[in-house]
């Protein structure tokens, strides 16, 4: 589906379906993420929280994190990233 | 020529994970939850019809959140309201050794379907002994209804060499031996029915076929750990969630939770979490007798292939001949295996009622037979007319139908106009079917007692009595023409089994809804305190089976009536005034004074509301729509009834008088 792809493939379509996730799953509608947003920055961001984003993430984009990326990704731009790549 | 089947929407096959048998959601869940009114029990009302969709486990978690917050902010006088709105507040302890939070809202957001308000709470990453042994205070004083023992592979850590018998037998018998003493444990603590888990297979672990039948390899241990642990389970009235036979039905590596594991030690996938927590709910809601009891059957392209109207009966596609005609015969094989376990089937059709029951009678292929079905509605009427009709004429509550057909419109307007009774979607192809229906479980049972295979037998018995009722007339003629005997006994072993499933069954005629485990109403039966009956009622058209059970306790010369239900087969028959004559006979030889009465409201037992007025008591309290009620013993004048009342010790007595 070309309109599919053409909508995940902007940044800002996608940060701004990732911002739902987090709000989702962090359990705050008010909350505003950018890429900068990180586990460093975002202090509801802790290692529970972040296999539910993950697990949102995963859903709501349907994709598959590796192990290692789930370890790894630590702020939103490595999240806008990995699922920029997963929807070529 | 009939209408092609509208095929429905995604009609792809779809995996057991999820929920074929449930519509597929329309719009967002977060956009669903803004939108929600601001009323309470409203927005409840609103999720609740929500829940009936196959939402993914994250929608599943953000509508459980919202029930919980909902709920936080309620005062403590909600749950009774709740209740009497059909919700039922529901307490449920889960012990994981892996990680269980992440279930939570899950389980919650699943629960509403089935109409609970759940509250979970979560004892995880630690072994379930010595969390209970800390918290046995607070369990005592605040007992969940359900205690979940969500053992897995990891927590038991099953091993024993390859190929030593003696050792593997010894491990089994060790970790049986482990379940065992924390179902004692929750047991004794909260004094309420544990739920046990089979372990799934594990995917990672070394096997070869030949590995069933090798002592000491995983799938051995595993296998015969799940067989020991169902056969204990049912012997100790413990109830059983069959994880391995879920992860069968989706597959061991589909249901292993992999990467979830090794990250945050998950003890399945999250895919799987609205499957497993669709199960729970139906163990619990079979457990409280919210289970579903009848099947309603469409006919044309349902229960056979074609439409008997047009095609006639040697058009229809039924068994041998055709592959379609086989599908369809699997289909009645199925329904009358549900027969079997006491499901009560009924028919609703539009047709013309003579052609469609020629085809009963006449077409040689048919396995249902007419005697098969409880209840006929064929007719060009609208089809929830026709089931409110049925629900009518057996004297069940729509929350205990399911309505199989194979036309989505007809589906679509049933589960509109009635949305209490389960409709199941069905794939486009009558041969996928069956695993759809099958999954879905519709038709839970916490236990199978003698009763359940009798059942369909007594309501077919019902109608024969409904008939003789129209021939005599004179309602009093008739219950003299049934020449019944009510035996009367005190709880035994020999009726547990049945009893429990009367308690955990009724729900219109039940004065309190109070629910009793089996090892509870064992208790009740050596205690000195308290005074039991349990009835049977037998007449010229066959036995009724055990039909009541009353339980009374004594504080000084009072007797507080805990408990009074009684099987709604049997309503109108007189049976609980014959009940009250036993109980205040009595109640003159033990020297009770008086007998206290309550009702307690729920949004099913409106039918009891004036029970104990009915039978001479006196109100003497009012609150909150619950009521309690005084018969004074002594002033109780004795009845003339239409039955012969036999009792243990109504016979002593008569031997006593008779010396």
């Amino acid at each position: 589906m070309a309109h599919a792809s053409e909508q995940t493939s902007s940044s800002d379509a996608i940060l701004a379906r990732v911002q739902d996730v987090f709000r989702a799953e962090l359990d705050d509608e008010d909350l505003v993420i950018a890429p900068e947003t990180s586990q460093q920055n975002l202090k509801a961001w802790d290692s529970l929280a972040h296999i539910r984003l993950v697990s949102g993430i995963e859903n709501e984009f349907d994709i598959q994190l590796t192990l290692a990326e789930i370890e790894q990704t630590s702020s939103v731009r490595q999240f806008v990233e990995l699922i920029r790549e997963r929807a070529r | 020529m009939s209408e092609p089947p509208v095929p429905s929407p995604g009609a792809a096959r779809l995996s057991v994970q999820a929920l074929p048998w449930l519509p597929r959601p329309s719009g967002k869940m977060r956009d669903s939850i803004a939108a929600l009114p601001s009323a309470p029990l409203d927005a409840l009302s609103v999720l609740q019809a929500l829940a009936q969709a196959a939402w993914n486990e994250a929608d599943l978690r953000l509508l459980g959140r919202k029930i919980r917050n909902l709920l936080k902010s309620q005062p403590s006088g909600f749950a009774p309201e709740a209740r009497q709105h059909g919700l039922l507040p529901v307490r449920i302890l889960v012990l994981s050794s892996s990680t269980a939070s992440h279930l939570a809202d899950a389980l919650i957001g699943t629960a509403i379907r089935f109409k609970f308000l759940l509250d979970v709470e979560i004892a995880e990453y630690e072994e379930p002994e010595p969390w209970l042994s800390r918290n046995s205070r607070e369990l005592k004083a605040q007992p969940p209804d359900f205690v979940l023992v969500a053992s897995d592979h990891r927590m038991l850590k099953l091993s024993s060499p390859l190929g030593d018998e003696a050792a593997a037998e010894q491990a089994i018998a060790a970790a049986i031996a482990r379940i065992e003493r924390v179902a004692e444990i929750a047991g004794a603590a909260t004094g309420r029915p544990v739920i046990l888990q089979t372990l799934a297979g594990d995917p990672e672990a070394t096997q070869f076929n030949i590995d069933l039948g090798l002592p000491g390899s995983p799938r051995f241990l595993t296998n015969e750990f799940n067989r020991r642990l169902v056969r204990q389970a049912r012997q100790d009235s413990q109830l059983v969630l069959d994880v391995n036979a879920l992860a069968s039905l989706v597959g061991q590596a589909e249901w292993s939770a992999g990467r979830y594991w090794y990250a945050a030690k998950h003890p399945f996938a999250g895919a799987m979490i609205a499957l497993y927590a669709d199960n729970l709910m139906r163990i619990v809601a079979a457990q409280l007798g919210r289970s579903r009891r009848v099947l309603v059957l469409d006919l044309d392209n349902t229960l056979w292939g074609g439409i008997v109207g047009d095609d006639g009966i040697e058009g229809l596609a039924l068994g041998n001949g055709s592959a379609l005609g086989e599908v369809h015969a699997a289909l009645q094989r199925m329904a009358l295996s549900l027969k079997q376990r006491g499901i009560i089937l009924c028919v609703c059709s539009k047709n013309d009622e003579a052609i469609a029951l020629d085809a009963f009678r006449n077409h040689p292929e048919m396995i249902l037979k007419e005697d098969d079905i409880a209840a006929f509605r064929i007719n060009w009427d609208d089809k929830a007319a026709n089931i409110q009709a049925i629900a009518d004429s057996i004297d069940l509550g729509l929350d205990s139908f399911v309505f199989l057909d194979d036309n989505p419109a007809e589906r679509k307007r049933v589960r509109d106009a009635l949305p209490a009774v389960a409709v199941p979607e069905l794939p486009a192809d009558p041969s996928e079917w069956l695993p759809v229906f099958q999954a879905a479980g519709y038709f839970e049972q916490p236990g199978f007692s003698k009763e359940d295979q009798l059942r369909a037998g007594f309501y077919k018995a019902n109608a024969l009595r409904a008939a003789q009722l129209q021939r005599i007339g004179n309602h009093e003629d008739y219950l003299r023409s049934l020449a019944m005997t009510l035996s009367i006994a005190p709880f035994d072993g020999a009726g547990l089994k049945r009893i429990a499933q009367l308690f955990s069954k009724s729900n219109q005629f039940n004065l309190t809804t109070r629910r009793y485990s089996e090892s509870e109403i064992a208790a009740m039966a050596s205690n000195a305190d308290v005074f039991t009956i349990q009835a049977r009622l037998a007449d010229i058209f066959g036995d009724n089976g055990m039909i009541s059970a009353v339980i009374c306790r004594q504080s000084g010369t009072s007797w507080e009536v805990d408990s009074w239900i009684m099987s709604c087969r049997v309503l109108g028959r007189r049976v609980e005034e014959a009940l009250l004559q036993h109980l205040v006979r009595e109640a003159r030889l033990r020297g009770i004074t008086d007998i206290i009465g309550r009702y307690i409201p729920t949004a099913k037992n409106g039918l009891v509301r004036n029970h104990f007025a009915g039978l001479g008591f006196v109100q003497t309290d009012s609150q909150n729509g619950e009521t309690t009620w005084r018969l004074d013993v002594g002033g109780y004048v004795e009845k003339d009834l239409p039955m012969k009342v036999d009792s243990p010790r109504g016979r002593n007595a008569a031997a006593v008088a008779g010396s």
